[in-house]
């Protein structure tokens, strides 16, 4: 089988500095390829090499072999006539990369039309084709906003093949979609090479990974760490990284008694409805929030879970019910943790600056930071830096401590490491739940990700749109 | 692309740009022209000696003298202070009010909202020039009309930038958090407002006051400005024009003040690219 893509010593640099120590792969027909890491491992850059595409500034070394053609990575500009009719890449976010006025089938024929060289007629008929191969026969005709977000995903999908490109890059296909919108694009790109097409896939998704199959690069800062077949690799890994990679998927925390509410109730909530854009979202739900608890909401996205956080915060408006806190509690006892934490943060000041304002707001006791400081494994230094030079990480636990400074009772965290990578997600998800049962405080957690939920609260209400039960 | 290629930018860099330093220079060194010339060479603007008419530079008069024989930096000097406290007092009074009613719509939204944008469109609608002379009709003060009537036309231009940009900071998580955390107004304003709109107010600033120091020009040319014999850049380009040929000098003196002022505003309003 002679392989669609290889690669050989494959090297990004940046001014002197290596970004991916050589790196070595090949991509065969119908064998899905996935490059596995955290953010800032590397692995966009490498793909970008194999391709030409990397940002200005920075340069690649290495042999790509490309069908019979041999090309140097070094040398961007011979990747060009490869774009499209060889390689596609399917673009992060892809409803977005589409033209909001035109309709889906046009899209598509554009490419036949305009890369392949088809005439206008044959192009269009190629489109269809393509489009009722993907179960979008009826809706070639409507606008991206017309479309869902899946639909649009699998427009997408069938525009970046249109130029007949026989290897796909699928950069981050998943980020920041649920796990049913999660198994419809991996049922996607697998479909694409099934029929001997390329596949090669940049995800930190663990299970995106697993489904995929094929073979698995696991990459951390710039090297590979590991390298196989992708059901060995995460089977029996080899390097720890990848053993603690695993360890980290939610999917695979262990699970924890339930503790049975104990605290006094600081939150109650009758009768609670609520509606976005004419949809119900949740409606005559009955609920108490006692200190102590580890509550979570979970279920798809848009189905109104953060808004249920919001509401109960007061931050969201109701439409019906009502919302009661336990008397004599001081409004700023009640806090919410951001599911973006830079932005959570005032932008232009350090974040030591911002927690001096707070303190000295509430002439709070500033010696209390420092063992704060210890509780979260963060280094005194991090608090001379702007929110933007500092990880999500980092800056998530800083907004726990932020937070903890006023000593809450009731803390909302919506989402709130949506954004982090799997490791980074497994401690500060295990940091938020110890505080919350040391302060005696009560969490409610929002996520998506329904196996976090389940193996980290308490007790679990799950909406699913229309309806909501407490379970 | 992932946040891989995030981390390899570099940290935004800060301060201002060589342009800006180069337009700070130029405007003190206009402005120490202004305020200097009558402390180094104490002369009255306005007091003639037809002995003297269009005669060359002489220790009195360093820059010469005009058709009356009145000294001509005397003149610049007074012209100069006259515009730029016009320019400065209206920048001022618009910046406050243009920003104070920006953050107010994005804040309130509603009808206080539509309200404040209705009347900034319709107060674009008339030509500024316009609205000067009304207002100097109305206020029989003419500096004092000037800046009154400049701060009408400027003002707008504040507003809409203060309104965008504040609408869009508002939404920010961050704002959220800190009432939550139990900051006021004042706090978001000064955190989370202010570092991002105070480089961008500094371009409509600079230009704000390139307009009006044209705008004062212009009218003073057209002769209904700035009444003589208080010397004005515009008018005192206008009286020695029929001069140029004998004193080709003096005709100059008040376009180059103005375009100076007028360069080193531009480069002030200069920010650096995103």
């Amino acid at each position: 089988m002679t392989p669609l893509l290889s690669a050989t010593d494959i090297v990004v640099q940046a001014a002197g500095q290596m970004l991916v120590h050589p790196a070595t792969l090949v991509l065969h027909p119908g064998r899905p390829l996935t490059i596995l890491g955290e953010t800032g491992s590397g692995k966009s850059l490498l793909a970008q090499a194999l391709i030409g595409t990397l940002p200005q500034g920075l340069t690649a070394r290495g042999r790509v072999t490309i069908g019979d053609r041999v090309l140097d990575a070094a040398d961007p500009a011979s990747f060009r006539p490869l774009w499209g009719r060889t390689l596609g890449v399917l673009p992060q976010e892809p409803w977005l990369s589409l033209d909001p006025l035109m309709p889906a089938r046009d899209q598509v024929a554009e490419g036949h039309a305009l890369v392949r060289g088809l005439s206008r007629v044959q192009a269009r008929t190629a489109a269809v084709r393509d489009l009722d191969g993907l179960g979008l026969g009826r809706a070639g005709g409507l606008r991206p906003d017309q479309l869902s977000g899946g639909m649009a995903q699998r427009a997408a999908f069938a525009a970046a093949r249109a130029g007949g490109a026989r290897i796909i890059i699928a950069d981050e296909p998943t980020k920041g979609l649920d796990a049913h919108r999660r198994d419809e694009i991996c049922a996607l790109l697998l479909k694409g090479a099934a029929d001997g097409g390329g596949l090669l896939t940049i995800t930190h998704d663990l299970a995106l990974a697993r489904a995929l199959g094929g073979d698995l690069m696991v990459v951390r800062q710039g090297r590979v760490v590991e390298q196989g077949p992708t059901a060995q690799v995460l089977a029996a890994p080899d390097s720890d990284y990848t053993r603690a990679l695993i360890a980290a998927d939610p999917a695979s925390w262990p699970r924890q008694a339930p503790r049975p509410a104990q605290g006094a109730p600081v939150l109650r909530a009758e009768v609670l409805s609520a509606a976005r854009g004419g949809r119900v979202l949740f409606r005559d739900l009955d609920l108490s929030v006692h200190l102590g608890e580890v509550l979570g909401i979970t279920g798809p996205s848009g189905c109104g879970k953060s808004t249920l956080g919001d509401t109960l915060l007061g931050l969201a408006w109701a439409e019906a019910g009502r919302v009661q806190r336990a008397q004599g509690i001081a409004p700023v006892r009640f806090q919410k943790l951001y599911q973006d934490p830079p932005s959570a943060f005032p932008r232009a000041v350090t974040l030591g600056r911002a927690l001096d304002d707070l303190v000295a707001l509430h002439r709070l006791d500033g010696a209390r930071i420092a063992p704060l400081l210890d509780r979260m494994r963060l280094s005194p230094g991090l608090l001379t830096r702007r929110p933007d030079a500092v990880s999500g990480g980092e800056l998530q636990r800083l907004a726990l401590l932020r937070v903890l400074l006023l000593d809450p009772v009731f803390l909302f965290a919506d989402e709130p490491t949506s954004r982090l990578d799997l490791i980074t997600q497994a401690q500060v998800t295990r940091l938020m739940i110890d505080i919350a049962h040391q302060a005696g405080m009560a969490l409610l957690i929002v996520s998506h990700d329904a196996h976090l939920i389940a193996r980290s609260c308490d007790r679990v209400i799950a909406l699913d749109g229309p309806l909501a039960q407490a379970a | 692309m992932s946040l891989s290629d995030a981390t390899l930018t570099p940290p935004a860099a800060r301060g201002p740009t060589p342009a800006q330093w180069a337009g700070g220079a130029i405007l003190l060194l206009v402005l120490g022209f202004a305020w200097g010339a009558p402390l180094l060479v104490p002369a009255d603007p306005l007091r003639q000696d037809l002995m003297r008419g269009l005669a060359g530079p002489d220790a009195a008069a360093p820059l010469g003298y005009d058709h009356l024989g009145r000294s001509l930096m005397a003149r610049l000097a007074a012209a100069l202070r006259l515009s730029l406290s016009i320019a400065g007092v209206a920048v001022l009074l618009a910046g406050v009010l243009g920003t104070g009613l920006g953050v107010l719509a994005a804040w309130r939204g509603g009808w206080v909202d539509r309200a404040l944008v209705l009347l900034a469109d319709s107060v674009l609608a008339l030509p500024g020039l316009l609205m000067v002379l009304i207002i100097g009709v109305i206020i029989s003060n003419t500096p004092l009309a000037f800046a009154i009537g400049l701060t009408l036309v400027l003002w707008i231009e504040f507003f809409r930038l203060t309104r965008a940009t504040a609408a869009r900071l508002l939404a920010a998580p961050g704002v959220q958090a800190s009432r939550l955390l139990g900051f006021g107004p004042g706090y978001v304003f000064r955190r989370h407002l202010w570092p991002d709109l105070a480089p961008m107010l500094l371009t409509v600033a600079a230009f704000g006051a390139a307009t009006a120091i044209m705008l004062i020009a212009a009218l003073g040319f057209v002769s209904v400005g700035i009444r003589a014999p208080r010397p004005e850049l515009g008018q005192m380009m206008v009286e020695l024009l029929p001069y140029y040929r004998e004193a080709p000098m003096a005709l100059f003196l008040p376009v180059i003040a103005i375009f100076l002022t007028i360069l080193a505003l531009n480069l002030l309003a200069q920010g650096r690219r995103p």
